[in-house]
């Protein structure tokens, strides 16, 4: 008896050859027979009409706090994704001392605009080791979940206070070994860190204090693993995001593991140009190398109040001070006194084309909901005034609780951006899942990618595509037996609609542990997600009680 | 590590990663000889503004603000070369 059979479904097998019309066998967890299927099934679902592909892989997140008060990390489950890799960007929750929690909380409040609250009351700190923060996961996931590394974590706990200070001596860099190595045991997918991220007192994160000789050392013990090295490159500077590709290149060639960097975005104003980095990786796969640059689907928008920190405005050191470091009360004053508000208003004059196209997106005030929708620059010329004071008062007014929204800033030449996901050398990723909640919604970034990518402009196939989110990314990552719909793999699976999937629009979910709200966006299109060969998430009733989710890649043999 | 490898199919930017204790003048000893030592220091920091002009509290602090995972240019950008 089998346990699962979709019927009659196009099956879109993650290997980007055509698909064709099956029946989807299931037991035991996995895949038994695709083909025509008489055998009886505990459970039978009529796929006629859909696609049936593999689950959705997203290989940078940061659910590394959702996951667990979350065990489906919503609503990236019910878009599809059926894995998850958190811990990028040289942040995880494991190996983590007592003594490290604050700095470390700090540091996802700082770097990932995730809210102190949401860890106050959503995490139970029960754990050091990395061994342990998995057996603390294991108890209860719906999603698969392949964490990484923080190089940060592993240099606060060798290094404490110097972590920020110094390099490391080859004393320390030992122990830093001895101990990812012990993380690479457990099951960890690999090592992250960072050149550009600061800390909650804006300093340099402690991965990067270390220099080339202890990512060099940490690289070796990666490669006794095969395992994944994640950068977040200077993404800003095109000389400096190929010297972080030569940099990798020379990583994975000495040896011999599989680089990615993130994000790889491009910009309408060539600062970044996007095609001369990946003529670059080109030429190191040429080599041999392997750098993956990770390519989001979605265009760049950001949403922002003063009454929370925004990212937007860190290159404006008068408005980000305060922003971070000020009380409400402190923030309502700056912009009150006339000094300090002239101050950040010369300053705003730095970034003279964004502020006329933002748009009021929420108020509280009957006075000012009737602007709700409109741009600075209408609302200014409403006003008699400019789009920055305006903005300015309009958050007086609204005692910080106006919210405005600067959509499509970049990354939404479409053609280039689809001509960069449908590159052999790129791997679609780089969401920021689980993070920056209240600046965008971080869900929904593959339903983009067929809507947009594979409807819209067709950049990409439909087998194209899936493969790019699945078999690539399971490959890329080592993730042995995901990604495919063969007989003998996991049984993760989506399936949808080819020609309605997509990504609802973005509004603001109160479901944040400590009363938080954030950004989301609920799936279209999506009609059922199997995880582990049960049911996680359909349409018709939402998510389940399932709990075959599993850390991936698992101990080390 | 050393400069940019030099059987790439072609050439990069040139950049080195900083040695233990380096400061603006110790690589611009090492990287720029034959340039008098102010204007070799001028050069460098002129090619890297992504050190120099980093805010104050984005550095090592203790006066150098070389971090030891920076990449450190020590040519202009393509645009600027003769």
């Amino acid at each position: 008896m089998l346990d699962l059979i979709i019927r009659n479904g196009l099956v879109v097998d993650g290997t980007g050859l055509p698909a064709y019309r099956a029946d989807v066998a299931v037991a035991g967890g996995r895949i038994r027979r695709i083909g025509q299927v008489n055998e009886p099934a505990h459970r039978e679902i009529n796929a006629e009409g859909l696609a049936v592909a593999p689950g959705f892989i997203d290989p940078h997140t940061h659910f590394d706090a959702q996951i667990l008060w979350d065990a489906h990390a919503k609503p990236a489950l019910a878009h599809g994704v059926t894995t998850i890799v958190p811990g990028n960007c040289s942040l995880s929750l494991a190996p983590l001392k007592a003594k490290h929690r604050n700095k470390l909380v700090g540091m996802f409040n700082q770097i990932e605009e995730m809210p102190l609250k949401a860890f106050e009351v959503g995490v139970q700190w029960n754990w050091e080791s990395f061994e342990d923060y998995l057996a603390r996961l294991a108890e209860d996931l719906a999603i698969n979940v392949a964490p990484l590394v923080g190089h940060s974590l592993l240099r606060l706990w060798v290094m404490d206070d110097a972590a920020t200070q110094r390099s490391a001596t080859d004393a320390e860099v030992g122990a830093m070994q001895a101990l990812l190595r012990r993380c690479l045991e457990a099951g960890a997918v690999g090592l992250s860190t960072s050149f550009v991220d600061v800390d909650e007192r804006l300093r340099p994160v402690p991965s990067r204090f270390a220099d080339f000789r202890e990512l060099d050392a940490l690289a070796s013990v990666l490669s006794e693993f095969g395992r994944m090295l994640q950068v977040v490159p200077e993404f800003y500077d095109t000389d400096l995001n190929i010297a972080r590709v030569d940099q990798l290149a020379e990583l994975s060639l000495k040896h011999g593991i599989p680089t990615t960097f993130s994000p790889l975005f491009v910009s309408s104003d060539q600062r970044i140009d996007a095609e001369r980095v990946m003529a670059r990786v080109g030429e190191q796969f040429a080599r041999g190398a392997r750098v993956w640059p990770q390519v989001q689907t979605r265009p760049i928008d950001i949403s922002f109040s003063f009454a929370v920190p925004s990212l937007l405005f860190i290159r404006l050191p008068s408005w980000y001070r305060v922003m971070r470091f000020g009380s409400h009360e402190e923030i309502v004053a700056a912009f009150r006194n006339p000094d300090s508000r002239r101050q950040m208003v010369a300053e705003a004059a730095s970034m003279p084309d964004l502020w006329p196209g933002l748009r009021l997106r929420q108020a509280q005030s009957e006075a000012n909901r009737p602007l709700v929708g409109k741009t600075l620059a209408e609302i200014a010329e409403l006003r008699q005034s400019t789009p920055v004071e305006s903005m300015i008062d309009l958050s007086l007014e609204e005692d910080l609780d106006a919210h405005f929204l600067s959509a499509d800033m970049a990354h939404n030449d479409d053609a280039r951006v689809g001509g960069l996901l449908a590159h052999p050398q790129v791997h679609v990723g780089a969401s920021d899942g689980g993070a920056h909640i209240l600046s965008f919604s971080t869900y929904g970034d593959t339903g983009y990618l067929f809507s947009r990518f594979v409807r819209e402009t067709g950049a990409l196939s439909l087998e194209g595509a899936v493969k790019k989110i699945t078999s690539d990314t399971a490959s890329i990552w080592g993730l042995g037996d995901r990604g495919l719909l063969q007989s003998g793999c996991a049984a993760d699976i989506a399936i949808f609609d080819p020609t309605a999937i997509d990504r609802g629009e973005e509004y603001a979910a109160r479901d944040v542990p400590g009363d938080g709200s954030r950004y989301v966006r609920d799936a279209k299109g999506i009609d059922t997600v199997i995880v582990g060969g049960e049911v996680a998430w359909s349409a018709a009733d939402g998510y389940t009680d399932a709990r075959r989710g599993a850390l991936l890649p698992g101990a080390a043999s | 590590m050393a400069s940019t490898n030099s059987t790439d199919p072609i050439p990069a930017r040139r950049s080195i990663s900083p040695q233990d204790g380096d400061d603006w003048a110790s690589i611009a000893a090492r990287e720029l000889r034959g340039t008098p030592a102010e204007e070799a220091v001028n050069l460098l920091q002129s090619w890297n503004l992504h050190v120099f002009m980093r805010p104050a509290a984005d550095s090592a602090g203790q006066g150098n603000p070389i971090l030891p995972s920076d990449i450190i240019f020590v040519e202009p950008p393509p645009a600027e070369r003769p």
